[in-house]
């Protein structure tokens, strides 16, 4: 068509047990069923309704909500259906507008009714920016500012410690009316962005507008009128205000209208949507309506055949019906005047038509209207390019990126940039593929408080800021996770507690009798050799960093010698008279120790012991 | 102006290159990686012959890109290859790289050319020809001039040239005919046949010896002789030659352009002649500016020439106040539309625009 790929957004996303759909949009292109997301793709059997924990309508264009009511109403939905305030507001005026087109303009018979439409719009429930919403006990969402249109928001939908960031559209340079897309750093396992626009290198804002000023003046100073078909809301006010401002540098006299019921509607909307508008707008607006414009005037029907230059913002956008196409048919013959169309127009509405070059039209009756106007279309949309994308990356910092796009455009240079800068995978499924991104979850587990007090009274004092190794059992009973000692985890299961014990035999060269080398022993291991063994394994129990050797070894009466747990015994040897034996024994946890001991003994004593 | 197309690239660039079927490409030459080369598909309404003001299509589109840690100076396509050679600091050497617009977007790096690298070798000059097999002549310096066989990597050719100045330009005037102009503004023609022969052009009036020059070569003209065709030679001053180089002890013409002195150093001058009138050239790189001159009512004797249109609009882009205005990094004509410009600067911006002739020339 015009260049636009208005695709129909539909996203399913299933995070920690919960499914989310994310937008419900139409495809304007299409006829048919083809129009509709496929809804057979969330779940071959089972209600809908059961299946999704909630649907996210990110803004009120409808490839974005257009499939909505169909949805909830023909397919079946009756969950919770989020979307913001404006969004709520605007979204049922669109639906109806579009409703109209179809059935009374085209004659379709599939489509849903306006009672479909309000009945959908009672299962929506209102959030405001930045407001957690809890959906249940463990889904919860929050909306962002996505600037694009009023009312357009980014989501975060988060589920314990796990969390998706949804852009919807979004625009990272302010507007006019609109200021940029903000988020903060909220680390989002997954970004899932918009990436129409990301391969476009876009002419200068100022260039455009340039060009649309030069367009409508030069058909004013020649006498035409200018018509301007718009939606309501949109991009409607950022043309008013660049209007305005450009009569005013210029001191034109030509009058510029506003359709009657649309300036009232308009103004409604954005005084009560007031903080959705950007900074400049709210400020101003306390001294002075934005919206009501000097140079701007409402509409009345008979102005039209008033002769001399005028400008004239008109609905519908599409010039289907009403107003805008009344003044169409009007002012289409005189080629001094000129329609500017703003945006995509639908199959099959005069606005599509002019714009594939059609100059013949059929009206009703019969009749024919010979478009001798001059035929213009310009494209202000907003919406985020790479470097757009880039930013927004860098202010999410998500661990992985996935970009949506409706054609199956390979972006593997894309895919790399954002790869390279920020060491995150980047995914770019087609349409109807399931992606799967791997999480690190964290899983909060329990400790219990004596496993708590055990662990910090032995060792240094914990720091806050350093991991500390504890030992314990961890218990998965039911949905509960509990970190408990292990002797409360066997009491717990029943299981009676046992000691294992082991055992080493050390051979020494000694025909001394036996509490001799036991002595010989004792001296040895009470004199420095230590060096290098650290004293936090020697004494782990103990909190004292330096070793007190008498407190550490000692020697039994008798003969024995135990340092810390661990027992040393010398034992004369069986047969050989000059053999000693060395039996050093320890317990499980004193494993470290035993060894270090047992290889120290095997390297022999020092010949100079008594 | 009679059209004036604003936009702002991710990178500044140094290049504007045309490919096959109308692209445009163009590269980031930041020093610390991450360079993009990107090669773009311009918005439909530079292709047509009308000018249109609100038509749909009014951006540039990412076909391909590729990712070059070296910041590129210098990019050239191969004729009749989906290769492209770029080179740039620190060394001469030259990378090779692929464009396969088909199976995937991104333009890849397939060989490097290396060459011996003496002392105080700043990034090769490249020029590319297809004749036979595909080949790039390149150098940095006059006496390291040589041709290499792109696919193969075999060196074909090199100059017999002595002197170690810097070349700041090359070309290929036919398959076997060299250009050379180095940063001294001495022009040497060779004949690759002969290799041992060079022929000297004239020098460029005496001067400060910082002055640097750099030149402009015409080509796409069919039929004619490509030594009928003058050579423009530019300074870092502002002088400007015209040299034919069947006659090459004298100056065809010789001019000055009004540009600010001093001059912000010669790192980014930029010549060339418009492909589609005859005696148009334009010059950048002085400041954020760029002037289009007519050379056929210059003469010999030096004077300042005025230019028939200059180019403004880099200097009022973006963040002014307190930051350096922004410098003309390079400048392209369009190839079929006589009086479209493409041009970028040291900000990002690039711009493409179309003047008005004025009163009495069409």
């Amino acid at each position: 068509g015009a260049g636009q790929d208005v695709g129909r957004s539909c996203i399913l996303v299933s995070i920690a047990g919960k499914n989310v759909m994310l937008d419900c949009g139409m495809h304007m292109g299409y006829n048919d069923d083809r129009r509709f997301p496929d809804f057979s793709y969330i779940t071959q059997n089972g209600r809908l309704t059961d299946f999704l924990d909630c649907v996210i309508i990110s803004h009120f264009h409808l490839d974005h909500c257009g499939a909505l009511p169909y949805f909830s109403e023909m397919v079946g939905y009756d969950g919770p259906i989020y979307m913001t305030h404006p969004t709520k507001a605007i979204c049922p005026i669109l639906l109806e507008d579009y409703r109209k087109i179809t059935v009374d303009k085209k004659g379709e018979t599939n489509f849903f009714t306006s009672q479909m439409i309000k009945d959908c719009m009672k299962k929506v429930v209102a959030v405001h920016l930045h407001q957690t919403v809890q959906v249940d006990e463990e889904l919860e969402i929050k909306a962002y500012y996505a600037g694009h249109v009023l009312g357009a928001a980014m989501f975060q939908i988060k589920v314990g410690c796990e969390s998706v960031v949804y852009t919807g559209d979004y625009n990272m340079t302010p507007d006019r009316h609109l200021g940029a897309a903000w988020i903060d750093k909220c680390r989002p396992d997954l970004l899932i962005s918009e990436s129409t626009y990301a391969t476009t290198i876009r002419d200068s804002k100022r260039c455009r507008e340039r060009d649309f000023l030069k367009k409508v003046h030069e058909t004013v100073e020649r006498g035409g009128k200018v018509l301007i078909p718009v939606f309501a809301l949109g991009r409607a006010q950022e043309l008013c205000i660049l209007l305005e401002t450009f009569w005013e540098r210029m001191n034109l006299k030509a009058p510029i209208y506003f359709s009657t019921g649309l300036t009232e509607k308009a103004n409604h909307y954005y005084k009560l949507f007031i903080t959705w508008t950007n900074q400049k707008i709210r400020k101003t607006f306390v001294q002075r309506n934005m919206f009501e414009f000097k140079h701007i005037k409402a509409f009345d029907r008979a102005f039209a055949d008033n002769p001399g230059p005028m400008v004239v913002f008109a609905t519908p956008g599409m010039l289907h019906a009403g107003q805008s196409l009344q003044i169409f048919r009007k002012w289409a013959g005189n080629e001094k005047n000129m329609v500017i169309m703003p945006g995509y127009c639908v199959q099959g509405t005069v606005g599509h038509k002019i714009l594939s070059g059609q100059r013949k039209l059929e009206m009703e009756g019969r009749q024919i209207l010979e478009v001798k106007m001059q035929v213009e279309y310009m494209s202000f949309s907003a919406h985020a390019d790479a470097k757009g994308i880039m930013q927004l990356i860098r202010q999410a910092e998500p661990r992985n990126v996935l970009l949506v796009h409706g054609e199956a455009k390979k972006m593997e240079f894309l895919k790399q940039k954002i790869e390279q800068e920020f060491h995150v995978s980047c995914f770019m499924p087609a349409n109807g593929e399931t992606t799967t991104i791997l999480t690190n979850p964290c899983i909060p587990v329990d400790i219990s408080l004596g496993l708590l007090k055990r662990e910090t009274a032995i060792g240094p004092v914990p720091d806050a800021k350093k991991p500390k190794l504890m030992h314990g059992t961890l218990l998965m009973k039911d949905n509960s996770f509990r970190l408990v000692c292990p002797e409360q985890a066997l009491k717990e299961l029943g299981l009676a507690e046992h000691q294992l014990r082991f055992t080493c035999r050390v051979h020494i060269q000694d025909p001394r009798k036996e509490h001799e080398t036991g002595l010989r022993v004792y001296n040895h291991l009470k004199g420095g050799i230590w060096d290098g063994y650290p004293a936090s394994q020697i004494i782990p129990k103990k909190k004292k960093k330096t070793l007190n050797l008498d407190y550490l070894v000692q020697h039994l009466p008798d003969g024995s010698i135990t340092v810390e747990s661990i027992l040393i015994q010398a034992t004369a040897h069986s047969e050989d008279q000059g053999t000693k034996v060395l039996l050093v024994s320890w317990t499980y946890q004193d494993e470290e120790l035993g060894s270090y001991l047992t290889s120290l003994l095997k390297k022999g004593l020092p010949q100079s012991t008594p | 102006y009679r059209d004036l197309h604003t936009f702002e690239l991710h990178a500044p660039t140094r290049l504007i290159e045309w490919a096959r079927g109308n692209r445009v490409c163009v590269a980031g030459y930041g020093q610390s990686g991450g360079n993009e080369i990107l090669q773009l598909i311009p918005p439909p309404m530079l292709l047509t012959k009308e000018t249109q003001g609100l038509c749909p299509e009014r951006d540039f589109k990412v076909e391909c890109g590729g990712f070059s840690e070296r910041p590129v100076y210098s990019l050239k396509y191969v004729p009749d290859t989906s290769l492209l050679v770029t080179s740039g600091p620190p060394d001469s050497s030259l990378q090779v790289w692929q464009v396969s617009t088909e199976d995937s977007d991104v333009i890849k790096s397939v060989s490097t050319i290396a060459t011996e690298n003496g002392t105080g070798q700043s990034w090769a000059k490249i020029a590319t020809i297809s004749a036979g097999a595909p080949r790039v002549l390149h150098g940095s310096r006059l006496d390291r001039v040589q041709i290499t066989e792109v696919e193969s990597r075999k060196n074909v050719y090199t100059a017999a040239c002595r002197g170690s100045e810097e070349l700041s330009d090359l070309a290929f005037l036919d398959c076997n005919t060299l250009l050379l102009c180095c940063a001294t503004g001495r022009l040497c023609l060779a004949d690759i046949r002969q290799p041992q022969s060079l022929v000297e052009a004239t020098s460029v009036p005496s001067a400060p010896c910082s002055e640097q020059w750099c030149m402009g070569t015409r080509h796409g003209a069919q039929g004619l002789e490509p030594s009928s065709q003058p050579v423009a030679r530019l300074s870092s001053r502002g002088l400007l030659t015209l040299t034919d180089l069947r006659k090459t002890s004298e100056f065809l013409a010789l001019a000055k352009a009004r540009v600010p002195s001093p001059g912000s150093g010669a790192e980014f001058l930029c010549i060339s002649w418009a492909p589609a009138l005859e005696g148009y050239l334009a010059i950048s790189g002085f400041d954020g500016t760029v002037h289009v001159y007519d050379t056929q009512s210059w003469d010999s004797s030096g004077r300042e020439a005025e230019p028939i249109f200059v180019h403004k609009g880099h200097a009022f882009g973006g963040a002014g106040g307190s930051r350096d205005p922004p410098l003309v990094t390079v400048h392209m004509w369009h190839l079929q539309k006589p009086r479209t410009l493409l041009s970028a600067a040291s900000d990002g911006s690039l711009h493409v625009w179309d003047w008005v002739q004025p009163c009495g020339k069409c």
